[in-house]
């Protein structure tokens, strides 16, 4: 009889079994997280998509402010920033502060630094940034006209984003999602 | 944050940076002029001074801080803040308000379209008026606007820089709160140019009463129908009164059993009778008080009161206008 306890030697079918056992755990360790991978991307995708869609809302209702409310552009940050929620609305709400702070800086500059200042708090893509705070350049600038043309412009960038981004999220949610899955359980067979 | 500094903040960096300097007490200060490549210029109480880079008042032009057309730039962006867009219909007139009643007047080159003047650029000189509450000032000539405990017709007549707008809101205040016997009413308070209430995002930042309603940035002669046919005021205040749409109007309110005060441009009624557009209030003697300022002394100093037949009231002895 072979005695039991710490340090004891296991019979080679038990130990084959204990083995297969961490390998099976591993692989499904394994491919839950790169499924929960693909699925947390395939989420990103559509938060991506829908701060896109919050940010064209919100342009609109800047844009009425402007036009319809003749609002400056602090009371008009400050008007729509108020009304949404999120780190989009506070970029509104600090961009409004920074202009009544009357520091003497440009509009343009204050814009891109609080643009910049959203680093990895929104999803937005590198491009959708730069987009986004070229807008400043132009935003003030002559009459009521040229603000309305200025973020027309900008609101026909975001719908093109926008219906790109829709049009490829169904194939891309699936690929995530399938890419995580397979690439688990890849990495599962090439490792057990 | 103080006036001073509240008002340096509409300037370009390197001329706050002077304005900071300086020592004058701002309550006494009337105007500050910027021009393209022209010296700064400060007006207080009706003297005119240079304004050296060092942040001194100065007689001397040589010594003075020329303004660079940059500067200039900067300035109207920080006065609008980044918003010219939204003063455009004042800038069709010539002039912005900013918060705290301020009027800015502006020259450059205007932009005329079939309809009139559209936009105007290269704006190359600055007029900063700065806005006076000056409480108490109009003590003096409210016991001249009552008669048997009712207000009177009054038409505030000055020369400009000669502070109408500040006795009228004082007398606003005054009217809307009550004052000595006479018990508070309802004003109405028509503000074009938000200089009276000088209001920012709908409240008032000056103390007009508590009785007092005001359509800010509204267009007077629709203003005044407006606040009859909606607030019921006792008595209706206007500042700069002048077209025929603004005479109509007026009309429309006396004959509505309501009071009117308002103010009008000129040194005299003579001036006043001299005016195509306004001859026919005082020959047709709508105003029953007629208050001529002049900046002797004082802002809002009270040169002379009539009565509606052009008798004298004020200063007291013999005296009358051909009215």
């Amino acid at each position: 009889m072979i005695p039991e306890g710490p340090g004891c030697i296991r019979s080679v079918p038990e130990a084959v079994m204990v083995s297969f056992c961490l390998r099976m755990a591993g692989c499904i360790l394994m491919v839950t997280g790169t499924s929960g991978y693909g699925l947390w991307m395939s989420g990103r995708y559509g938060r991506q998509l829908g701060e896109l869609e919050q940010l064209r809302q919100m342009m609109f209702l800047l844009k009425g402010q402007i036009l319809y409310a003749n609002a400056p552009l602090q009371e008009a940050f400050e008007a729509v920033g108020r009304r949404m929620e999120g780190r989009l609305a506070q970029l509104f709400l600090q961009v409004a502060d920074r202009i009544g702070q009357k520091q003497g800086e440009m509009f343009a500059q204050i814009w891109k630094d609080e643009v910049d200042s959203l680093q990895d708090e929104v999803l937005l893509s590198g491009e959708d940034r730069q987009s986004l705070a070229a807008l400043g350049e132009h935003l003030g600038f002559l009459d009521r006209e040229m603000q309305e043309r200025n973020l027309l412009l900008y609101l026909e960038q975001l719908d093109l984003r926008i219906q790109e981004m829709r049009e490829h999220k169904k194939e891309r949610c699936r690929l995530y999602t399938s890419l995580g899955i397979m690439s688990g359980l890849f990495l599962a067979i090439l490792l057990v | 944050m103080d006036r001073k500094e509240e008002l340096i903040k509409i300037f370009s960096k390197d001329i706050r940076t002077i304005l900071r300097r300086l020592t004058v007490d701002f309550q006494q200060v009337q105007e500050i002029r910027l021009r393209v490549q022209a010296p700064l210029l400060m007006i207080c109480n009706n003297l005119e001074f240079y304004i050296t880079p060092e942040g001194t008042l100065s007689k001397r032009a040589d010594e003075a801080y020329l303004v660079s057309r940059q500067e200039l730039k900067e300035t109207l962006e920080y006065m609008s803040s980044y918003s010219l867009y939204a003063f455009e219909e004042e800038m069709k007139q010539g002039f912005i308000t900013i918060q705290g009643g301020h009027r800015i007047g502006i020259a450059g080159k205007t932009i005329t379209d079939e309809t009139g003047i559209r936009t105007m650029k290269f704006i190359s000189f600055i007029n900063v008026r700065l806005s006076h509450q000056v409480r108490g000032c109009a003590s003096a000539v409210l016991p001249y606007l009552y008669e048997c405990g009712r207000i009177l017709h009054t038409l505030i007549i000055s020369p400009p820089r000669c502070g109408k707008t500040t006795l009228l809101r004082d007398i606003i205040r005054q009217v809307s709160n009550g004052t000595g016997p006479e018990a508070g009413v309802t004003v109405g308070v028509v503000d074009e140019r938000s200089e009276i209430g000088a209001c920012y995002q709908g409240i008032p930042q000056n103390e007009l009463g508590i009785r007092t309603d005001i359509l800010d940035c509204c267009p007077k002669a629709q203003g005044m129908m407006m606040l009859i046919r909606t607030m019921s005021p006792q008595v209706i205040a206007v500042d700069e009164i002048g077209s025929r749409e603004d005479l109509e109007a007026m009309e429309y309110v006396m004959n509505c059993g309501c009071k009117l005060i308002a103010t009008v441009h000129g040194s005299s009624i003579e001036d006043i009778r001299q005016k195509p557009v306004l001859r026919k209030l005082v020959m047709e003697r709508w105003f029953e008080r007629y208050i001529l300022l002049n900046n002797f002394g004082k802002i809002g100093n009270v040169d002379q009161i009539y009565d509606s037949r052009g008798t004298r009231l004020y200063p007291i002895g013999s005296g009358s206008c051909d009215g």
